[in-house]
């Protein structure tokens, strides 16, 4: 038997190298000089053109610096973390479980189908208003913004991972004695959809970030209050040194979410 | 199991029609089907492609609702997919998210069983199905035929009366369908299930069969049941396996 088995598994189907965990020394390294050659460019560009058009990358360094150790950058990275993260994880999970119960109920979904189309199109930032009346000019109204982002990123995600689940499953998990919808959704359609589910939650932080900005548009102090008033007085070193923060923010979350997925998802 | 069970009897598919609306008028793809299976018994459903012999599967399955007539199961009539009941597919149909282990344990999951009890019984069943040693592996890491003991493994698990598989064997190579079939027929002398073979391969029916229930298309039907008295096992060379399989075929092709 067992050497059956290993002629089998020599004919077994491409499991060698899996797209998720791959790190391969060379684009990283690519990656560096890819860095490196966007930060010359912009020092080259930056020498024809007056400091609040284009600051060169030393005087945005130079900004960063100051900000960081005068501890307004950590202050203000702090209370946009404090919108971020209650919108984000309100958002993830409001938009994850409407997209898998709409996904998984015609009904739901006959029912709702006509409200999503009026609804999706609507810009987070053209609930300012909503945030304000509903949450008041603070965290929650902030938070509020980044959550309906969030939300529809996953719902969307969620929905078609769920649309996406093999019938055929369902029809094994019937047959092993699985009964009702909840059962069904729990053994099989969540655990099927996950893939499509994970990597909507992974571009939902991301658009969260991105969020931040328009988020605190109406007051709210933080890292994209900053980044308004600063591009008021024309200081663009300081929009350009908070920007960085979003992005290293951007790219320490997505980089733990990858490692999260990877395990995850460890069976693809 | 109820009262009226005639002894001996586990499955009765009893004037069994299936209709579907199609373009130029209802599409007959099953018309009156009837027959039995023993208890014990190994019995291989044959036909050409198109004679319904999926959609009876899926009828006796309790995934599709016959038009008219019914299907028993020990007695009980089914209305739906049952544990009593277990289902094999052609195309495997693991959960590519759980292990061996987990796609064997998935039936027993739902209370009941103790988990000692469970790891006990998925790891004696892994064994059966000569997967020792992958229990830990995932569906992407095995061969085809790797896949269908798996899922042979699992339909098992629930320890049903009744071992129900459509084409299990169509979608692996010649070499690794032979092993299947001896391996199949080993697992069915050990456990003393009884097994319904839905297949499109008359050498596979004869081979397998204590009888072959030959289908015809147009609308579906059943043209005849032949029983297949070889002793096991049994070789293609020999002179009676040939006549059946001429006899069968000959059926086929009417």
């Amino acid at each position: 038997m067992a050497t059956d088995i290993r002629r089998e598994l020599e004919d077994a189907t491409e499991s060698a190298d899996l797209p998720l965990s791959s790190i391969d020394a060379r684009g990283t390294l690519l990656g560096f000089i890819g860095v490196a050659g966007f930060v010359a460019l912009w020092y080259v560009a930056s020498l024809f053109q007056p400091s609040y058009v284009l600051p060169s990358p030393l005087a945005v360094a130079e900004t960063f610096r100051a900000e960081a150790e005068s501890g307004e950058m950590l202050i203000a990275l702090g209370q946009s973390i404090r919108h971020w993260l209650p919108g984000a994880v309100i958002g993830t999970t409001l938009g994850v479980a409407a997209g898998v119960a709409f996904g998984w109920s015609r009904l739901l979904d006959d029912l709702s189908a006509p409200v999503v189309r009026l609804l999706r199109p609507v810009p987070p930032l053209a609930l300012v208003g909503f945030a304000i009346a509903w949450f008041g000019i603070g965290d929650a109204g902030a938070a509020f913004i980044i959550a309906v982002g969030a939300f529809w990123i996953n719902f969307y995600a969620a929905y078609g991972g769920v649309e996406g689940v093999s019938e055929d499953l369902l029809d094994v998990a019937r047959s092993l004695g699985v009964e009702g919808d909840l059962e069904l959704v729990r053994s099989v359609v969540i655990p099927a959809a996950s893939p499509e589910i994970l990597t909507g939650v992974r571009t939902g932080l991301g658009r969260c970030w991105m969020l931040v900005v328009a988020s605190e548009i109406f007051g709210v102090p933080g890292i994209g209050r900053r980044i308004l008033r600063a591009g008021q007085n024309l200081q663009v070193d300081v929009v350009i040194a908070y920007i960085l923060v979003l992005s290293l923010m951007f790219l320490l979350v997505d980089v733990a979410f990858r490692a999260v997925q990877r395990r995850v998802l460890a069976w693809r | 199991m109820a009262l009226n069970d005639p002894i001996g009897t586990q499955v009765s598919v009893d004037n069994v029609s299936k209709q579907y609306s199609g373009k130029g008028g209802p599409v007959h793809a099953l018309s009156e089907v009837s027959f039995g299976v023993e208890d014990g018994e190994f019995v291989c459903i044959v036909g050409p492609s198109g004679c319904g012999k999926t959609t009876l599967f899926r009828i006796i399955a309790g995934l599709e609702e016959p038009t008219d007539g019914s299907v028993r199961l020990g007695g009980d009539r089914v209305e739906g997919p049952t544990a009593d009941m277990g289902v094999v597919f052609q195309e495997y149909h693991l959960f590519p998210w759980r292990t061996v282990r987990g796609n064997v344990a998935f039936g027993l999951e739902k209370g009941g069983v103790s988990a000692a009890e469970r790891r006990e019984r998925v790891d004696s069943l892994v064994d059966l199905v000569g997967l020792e040693g992958f229990a830990d592996s995932y569906p992407k890491e095995l061969s085809g035929g790797m896949k269908q003991r798996v899922a042979i493994a699992r339909a098992l698990a629930t320890d049903p009366s009744l071992l129900l598989m459509d084409e299990p064997f169509g979608a692996v190579d010649a070499q690794t369908r032979e092993m299947l079939q001896n391996e199949l027929l080993d697992i069915w002398e050990q456990t003393g299930k009884t097994v319904l073979f839905v297949t499109h391969d008359v050498e596979e029916a004869v081979k397998l069969a204590d009888r072959v229930v030959v289908m015809a298309k147009e609308p579906g039907r059943i043209r005849d049941v032949i029983e297949v008295d070889l002793p096991r096992p049994r070789s293609r060379s020999d002179a009676d396996f040939g006549a059946y399989y001429e006899r069968v075929l000959g059926l086929i092709r009417e």
